[in-house]
C-alpha cells in the first residue's frame, strides 16, 4: 500500500542478514562482545524492517503467493533440488512475528547477558537461531524447509546448552536435540516418501497435487510431517524436552517459546494444511486429539510447578496443543491467529520472568513474593501478559482463543469442553504465579554464588532500561494485536496462502462460547485469588488432601523417568545394547577367533599327517584320484570343455 | 599425471628408506613434501577433470590414461596391463586420498619412534591405496589391494597401542581371507573372458564361467564387504582402529574402507550385473541391519576411538544400501557417502587423536569439561560430530539424503531402518560430546593446551573447509559422481 512491491532479493535478505551476522561474529567479533550484540540487533532490525515491507506487499495482494523464481542447487539424475523464497499471507505473518519478537529479545539480552563471559558467542548463536527460523518460514521447498528445521534444532541445542559447564544444561541441550530428532525421523521419511511419489519438493506443487495422491501415501506423508511437528512443538508424548530446555538463558526461552522453534511445528502443519485436508480424516482427528490432550495434560503440570519459568513452559506446551487441536479441526485461521497473538504475550511473560530472576537470582516462586512494589513495570506488564494468555476480554489472547473454541464448538463437543477447561486452568496457574511472585511478603530470593557479582537479591529492584523497555513495548501488542481480526481481515489474509479456499473466513462471535470461556477464565483467576491471595482455603491444606495426585503430576506423570530410565537406559542401552554387545563379542567375534583356533588345530593335524610312511601317502593319493574323478564326472559337458581349454589339454 | 600421483609417495618412501631414524625433522619434512606434492597433483587431477566435465564436449570414458602391457602372456590367453585412468567415480577418491594422506602426515608430526621408517610406510600406504583407485586392470587392482596390507600391518603392530599385535594380525587375516577369494574370482573372470581389462569386461559382462557366476560374485564381494565393512564381517575394524596410531586410523576410516565400496561400484556392478540384481534384497537387508546394529553398538562404547570406529560400521551400511538400490541416486549416494564419510570420520579420528595426545586416555568416563581447556578442538569436534549425525549444511547430509531418496522406493524396510540409524547417530554423538566436552572444568585437565601448533590448525581448517564446502555447494562433487555413475547405471540399472 505504502511501498512498492518487495523484490526477491529483499526477501532473501530477511533471512541472510542474521545469517551474515552469525558468520561475522564467529569469524571476527569473538573478542569484541559489544560489537557482536550491536551487530545482531542491527541485523535483526534490518530483517524486521524488510519483514514489514514484505507484509505491506503481501497485504496488497491479499496474501496470495508472489511468484518468485526457483534457483537450482543440485541436479543429480532425476533429483532436482531447487531453492526459492515464498511470500504469502502465512509467511508474511510469520516473518513479522519472528523478527519482532527476536528484535525485542536481542535488545533485552544486552541487559540480561551483560557481563557474561560468553556474550559474543551468545549473540552469534542468537543470530543463527533467528536466521534458521526465518529461513524455515520463507522456504519454498520442503527440503529447504527441512534443512532450516534442522538448523533451528542445532541453534536451540547450542543455546539451551549455552552454559555448558552446568551438567544440567548440557543434558537438557542433548535431550532437546535427540527428542526432537525422534520426531524428525518421521519428517525425514515424509520428505523421502513425497519425493519418491511425486518427484518434487516444491511446497506449492505438493499441496496442489495432494488430492491426486493415494490416501495411503497422503496419510503416510502427513503423519510423517505431524511426527516432526510433535517433536518440535513439544506435543505429547515428545513434550519432555521442553521443560528441561529452561536451562538456557531466559531470553533464549522467550525466543524458543514465542517465535522460533516450537511454533515451527505448528507452522509446518499450517504450511501443508491443504495436504492435511486432503488426507484421510483419521489423520486430522489424530492431530486434533493429540493437540487437545496435550493442552489439558500440560496444563495440569503448569498448576503444580513451583518454578516460574516452568509454569510458562507448560503453558507453552498447552497453548501449542490448542493450536495443533485447531489445525486438526480444520481451524487454519484460528491456529495461525493464536500463534500470532501468543508470540507477543508469551515473549512478554518470559522476558518478565527473566526480569524477576535478574532481581531475585532465582526462578523459584517460593522464594519470591511482594515484588509488585519493587518492580512495578515488570509487575504491570506481567499482569497484562497473563490476562492476555488467560483470554480475558478484550486483550489479544481473548480473540484468538475464542476462534479456536468456536471451531471446536462447531466440530467436536468433547474437544470444546477440553478447550474450555484448559482456558480455566490457564487462568488459574497464571494468576497463581502472579500471586506467588508479586504479592505477599518477599521471601528473600537466592544469594548470589559469588558475592559482589550482579545485583543484590536481598533488595530487589527494577531491571535496567534495556530490559524493561522491551517489556513495555511488547505489552502493547499483548493488549491490542487481537483487534486486527475484528473484521476478519487477518483470516482472509492468511487464507491467501491456501491454493483454494472453500469457506472464506468470516468473523463472528457466538455468545454461548464467549460466555462460557469468560466464565471459566474469570473463574480460574478467582480461584487462584482465593487460594493464593485470600488464602481461603489454604494451599497447604489442599496439597495435603491431594497429595497422591499432586506427586504424580509433580513428577510429570513419570514420563521423563519412563523415557530416560526405562526406555533409554534399561531397554536401549541395558537390554538391546548389552545384548548386541555380547553378541558382537562372543558370537560374531567368537566365530572369527574360533576359525583362527580351528585353523591352528587343523595345521597341527595336517603336520601330523606328514608321517613319512609310504603306505599312508599312497592310500591318500588313491582317495584323491577317486574324488577327483567323481568330481570330473559330476561336471557338465560345457564346464568340462572349458576346464580342458584352461588346462591346455 | 596419474603415474606421477602414484609414484610421488613411493619416491618419498624410497628417500626415507635411506634417511636414518635419528634425523627426525628431516624425515617429517620429506614426508610432508611428498604427500603435499601428491595432494597438489590430486587437486590438479580433480580440477582438470572437472573443467573437462564442464567443457562443451564433456568427458567420455577414462581420463589421463596411462597404459602399457605389463605381463604379456598371449600364448596362455591373457595379458596383464598397467592401466591407469580416472572417471567421475575415482576422481573424488583420488582427491580424498591426496587430502587424507597429507592429513595423516600432519597428524603424525609428534610421532617419535623410528620416525623415518614410520613415514616411509605411511607413504607406501598412500601409493597402495591410490593404485587401487586408479587401476583399471583386475590383476593390477589386486596387486595394489594386497600392497596395502604390508604397511598397515607394520604400522599397527609397531606404532600402535594396546593389543596391537592381535589387532594387526586380525586385520591382516581378515583381509587376506577376503582377498584370496577375490583373487579366485578375478582369475575365473579373467581367464573366462581372456582379459583382465576392467573396461572391456564391463562392456561385455561374462554370461557364463567355469564355476557358477553367483559363486564368483560372492567370492569377490567377500573381500569388499570385509573391507567396507558390514555385519557380520566387521569385528576387525574396532580392534584395528583402537590400537592403530592416529594417522593410520585416519587413513583406515578415510580411504581404506572406501576401497570396498569402490570395488563394488567399479568391478562387481558392471561386470556381474545379473548377480547383483539377484542378491540385491539380501544386500539391502545386510545394509539396513548393519546401520542399526552398528549404531546400537556405538551407543555402548566407552572408548572414544572405539566409538568413532563403530559409528563407521553404521555409516558404511549406507554405502551398501545405496548400492543395493541399483538406482541412479542410490549409487550416487553410495559414492558421495564414501567421500563425505572419509572426510568426516577422518576429521573425527584426527580430533580424537589430538585429544588423546593431551589427555593420554581415551576413556570417555575419565574426561569432562574439556571445552574449557581446548575450545578450538572442542568446536571442531562438535562440527565434525554434527556432520557425522547428518546435519544439513554439512557434507554428510547430502550423501545420506541421496542414498535414502534412491533406496526408499526399492527397499522401504531397509531404508526406514537406516533412517532410524540417523536418530541413533544423534544419540551417540551428542551423548559423547556431553560427557567429554561439557560439564564443569576438571582440575585434572588444567594443564592441557588447545590446538596451537601450525600443523594442527592447518589440518583442522583444511578438513572443515571440505566438509562445509561440500555441504553448502555439493554440486562440484555430485556432478563428478553423476558422470561416473551414469555408465554403471546403464549396465546395471533395473529400469
Amino acid at each position: 500500500m505504502l511501498l512498492p512491491e518487495i523484490p526477491e532479493i529483499a526477501v532473501w535478505a530477511i533471512y541472510l542478514a542474521p545469517l551474515a551476522s552469525f558468520v561475522v561474529i564467529g569469524a571476527a567479533l569473538r573478542n569484541r562482545p559489544l560489537h557482536a550484540g550491536r551487530l545482531t540487533i542491527a541485523a535483526v532490525g534490518l530483517s524486521w524492517l524488510l519483514a514489514l515491507w514484505a507484509l505491506d506487499t503481501s497485504l496488497d495482494v491479499d496474501g496470495v503467493a508472489l511468484g518468485f523464481p526457483m534457483h537450482e542447487w543440485l541436479t543429480l539424475f532425476d533429483l532436482e533440488v531447487v531453492l526459492g523464497v515464498r511470500l504469502d499471507g502465512l509467511t508474511a505473518v510469520m516473518l513479522v512475528v519472528v523478527t519482532s519478537v527476536s528484535l525485542m529479545v536481542q535488545i533485552y539480552s544486552t541487559g540480561y547477558m551483560d557481563g557474561d563471559t560468553g556474550y559474543a558467542r551468545y549473540f552469534a548463536y542468537m543470530s543463527l537461531f533467528t536466521a534458521a527460523m526465518l529461513g524455515l518460514v520463507v522456504s519454498a521447498s520442503l527440503l529447504q524447509l527441512f534443512v532450516h528445521w534442522e538448523l533451528v534444532g542445532l541453534a536451540s541445542y547450542l543455546l539451551i546448552g549455552f552454559w555448558f559447564h552446568k551438567p544440567s544444561a548440557a543434558a537438557a541441550a542433548k535431550k532437546a536435540f535427540i527428542v526432537t530428532r525422534f520426531g524428525d525421523f518421521g519428517f525425514m521419511l515424509a520428505v523421502l516418501l513425497i519425493w519418491t511419489k511425486t518427484g518434487t519438493f516444491e511446497i506449492a506443487a505438493i499441496n496442489e497435487g495432494a488430492e491426486h495422491l493415494s490416501s495411503a501415501v497422503l496419510a503416510g506423508f502427513t503423519l510423517g510431517l505431524f511426527a516432526g511437528a510433535v517433536g518440535k512443538s513439544a506435543q505429547f508424548p515428545l513434550h519432555i524436552w521442553l521443560p528441561d530446555a529452561m536451562e538456557g538463558p531466559t531470553p533464549v526461552s522467550a525466543l524458543i517459546h514465542a517465535a522460533t522453534m516450537v511454533v515451527a511445528g505448528v507452522y509446518l502443519i499450517a504450511r501443508f494444511f491443504p495436504s492435511f485436508e486432503a488426507a484421510p480424516s483419521e489423520v486430522t482427528s489424530t492431530v486434533a486429539y493429540i493437540g487437545g490432550f496435550t493442552a489439558i495434560f500440560a496444563a495440569t503440570m503448569g498448576i503444580v510447578a513451583t518454578d516460574i519459568k516452568r509454569v510458562l513452559a507448560y503453558s507453552t506446551i498447552s497453548q501449542l496443543g490448542y493450536m495443533v487441536m485447531a489445525l486438526g479441526l480444520g481451524g487454519y485461521v484460528a491456529a495461525i491467529f493464536h500463534l500470532f497473538t501468543h508470540a507477543f504475550f508469551k515473549a512478554l511473560l518470559f522476558l518478565g520472568s527473566g526480569s524477576v530472576n535478574h532481581a531475585t537470582n532465582t526462578f523459584d516462586m517460593r522464594r519470591m513474593g511482594g515484588l509488585r512494589h519493587s518492580m512495578p513495570i515488570t509487575f504491570w506488564t506481567f499482569i497484562i501478559g497473563a490476562l492476555s494468555l488467560s483470554g480475558v476480554f478484550p486483550l489479544a489472547g481473548f480473540w484468538s482463543k475464542d476462534e479456536i473454541l468456536l471451531d471446536a464448538y462447531n466440530h467436536n463437543t468433547l474437544l470444546f469442553w477440553v478447550g474450555v477447561t484448559v482456558a480455566g486452568m490457564t487462568a488459574f496457574y497464571m494468576f497463581r504465579a502472579i500471586f506467588l511472585t508479586f504479592f505477599g511478603e518477599y521471601r528473600g530470593g537466592e544469594p548470589p554464588e559469588e558475592p559482589g557479582h550482579g545485583s543484590d537479591p536481598s533488595h530487589p529492584h527494577e531491571s535496567p532500561r534495556a530490559m524493561w523497555a522491551p517489556l513495555a513495548i511488547l505489552a502493547v501488542p499483548a493488549i491490542g494485536i487481537g483487534w486486527v481480526n475484528l473484521g476478519g481481515d487477518f483470516g482472509v489474509f492468511v487464507q491467501g496462502a491456501l491454493p483454494h479456499v472453500e469457506h472464506p473466513f468470516e468473523f463472528h462471535i457466538d455468545s454461548f462460547v464467549l460466555a462460557v470461556s469468560t466464565v471459566f477464565a474469570l473463574g480460574g483467576i478467582g480461584l487462584a485469588a482465593a487460594i493464593y491471595y485470600a488464602r481461603q482455603p489454604k494451599a497447604e491444606v489442599l496439597l495435603d488432601r491431594l497429595a497422591p495426585v499432586h506427586s504424580v503430576v509433580e513428577n510429570k506423570y513419570y514420563m521423563d523417568t519412563i523415557a530416560e530410565t526405562v526406555l533409554v537406559r534399561r531397554v536401549l542401552l541395558g537390554g538391546v545394547g548389552a545384548a548386541a554387545s555380547l553378541f558382537d563379542r562372543y558370537v560374531v567375534d567368537g566365530v572369527v577367533n574360533g576359525i583362527g583356533l580351528a585353523t591352528r588345530t587343523a595345521g597341527d593335524a595336517a603336520r601330523r599327517v606328514q608321517t613319512g610312511q609310504m603306505q599312508a601317502y599312497t592310500s591318500l593319493m588313491l582317495i584323491g584320484v577317486v574324488v577327483a574323478t567323481a568330481l570330473l564326472f559330476g561336471l557338465r559337458a560345457d564346464q568340462l570343455d572349458r576346464l580342458r581349454d584352461w588346462l591346455g589339454v | 599425471m596419474l603415474t606421477l600421483f602414484l609414484l610421488l609417495p613411493i619416491v618419498g618412501a624410497a628417500i626415507l628408506a635411506i634417511t636414518p631414524n635419528e634425523k627426525k625433522d628431516e624425515a617429517r619434512w620429506i614426508a610432508l613434501t611428498f604427500s603435499g606434492l601428491a595432494f597438489a597433483v590430486s587437486v590438479v587431477i580433480f580440477a582438470t577433470f572437472m573443467s573437462r566435465l564442464y567443457s562443451d564436449t564433456g568427458v567420455e570414458g577414462y581420463q589421463f590414461v596411462d597404459r602399457f602391457v605389463w605381463i604379456d602372456a598371449q600364448d596362455a590367453g591373457f595379458t596383464v596391463q598397467y592401466f591407469l585412468g580416472v572417471d567421475g567415480l575415482s576422481a573424488p577418491m583420488v582427491l580424498l586420498t591426496g587430502l587424507l594422506s597429507l592429513a595423516a602426515v600432519l597428524v603424525s608430526w609428534r610421532v617419535d619412534l623410528r620416525v623415518s621408517e614410520y613415514f616411509m610406510w605411511l607413504l607406501v600406504l598412500e601409493t597402495a591405496v591410490s593404485g587401487v583407485f586408479l587401476s583399471l586392470d583386475l590383476i593390477q587392482f589386486f596387486f595394489f589391494w594386497e600392497l596395502e596390507l604390508l604397511p598397515m600391518y607394520l604400522l599397527i603392530s609397531i606404532w600402535g597401542s594396546g593389543r596391537k599385535e592381535y589387532s594387526a594380525m586380525k586385520f591382516l587375516l581378515y583381509t587376506i581371507a577376503g582377498s584370496a577369494l577375490m583373487l579366485v574370482g578375478f582369475l575365473v573372470l579373467g581367464l573366462t573372458a581372456g582379459t583382465f581389462d576392467i573396461a572391456e569386461l564391463s562392456a561385455n559382462p561374462p554370461t557364463t564361467a567355469l564355476v557358477p557366476l553367483w559363486a564368483v560374485f560372492w567370492a569377490i564381494m567377500a573381500a569388499f564387504l570385509v573391507k567396507l565393512p558390514v555385519f557380520p564381517v566387521h569385528t576387525w575394524l574396532p580392534d584395528a582402529h583402537t590400537d592403530a596410531p592416529t594417522a593410520v586410523s585416519v587413513m583406515l576410516a578415510g580411504v581404506l574402507l572406501k576401497m570396498g565400496g569402490y570395488g563394488i561400484l567399479r568391478i562387481v556392478l558392471p561386470i556381474l550385473p545379473n548377480e547383483v540384481r539377484d542378491f540385491r534384497v539380501l544386500l539391502a537387508a545386510i545394509a539396513g541391519f548393519s546401520v542399526v546394529y552398528g549404531a546400537i553398538l556405538t551407543l555402548r562404547q566407552t572408548d572414544l576411538k572405539r566409538l568413532v570406529a563403530y559409528s563407521s560400521v553404521s555409516h558404511m551400511g549406507f554405502v551398501l544400501l545405496g548400492v543395493a538400490a541399483l538406482t541412479p541416486l542410490g549409487l550416487s549416494g553410495a559414492a558421495l557417502q564414501m567421500f563425505t564419510h572419509g572426510t568426516i570420520t577422518g576429521l573425527l579420528f584426527v580430533m580424537v587423536g589430538l585429544v588423546y595426545d593431551r589427555t593420554h586416555t581415551r576413556e570417555i568416563s575419565e574426561m569432562t569439561g574439556l571445552m574449557h581447556r581446548m575450545p578450538l578442538i572442542g568446536v571442531v569436534m562438535v562440527v565434525a560430530g554434527l556432520a557425522s549425525l547428518g546435519l544439513p549444511g554439512l557434507s554428510g547430509f547430502v550423501a545420506e539424503l541421496t542414498v535414502f531418496l534412491g533406496s526408499l522406493g526399492e527397499h522401504p524396510a531397509a531404508t526406514i531402518a537406516a533412517v532410524s540409524g540417523v536418530v541413533l547417530a544423534a544419540g551417540y554423538i551428542l551423548w559423547m560430546m556431553e560427557r567429554v566436552f561439557m560439564g564443569p572444568a576438571d582440575d585434572r585437565w588444567e594443564h592441557l593446551t588447545d590446538a596451537t601448533s601450525w600443523w594442527e590448525r592447518t589440518l583442522m581448517a583444511g578438513m572443515l573447509i571440505t566438509i562445509i564446502g561440500v555441504g553448502v555447494f555439493p554440486r562440484v562433487l555430485t556432478d563428478a559422481v553423476e558422470s561416473g555413475i551414469a555408465p554403471i547405471i546403464a549396465i546395471v540399472g533395473t529400469t
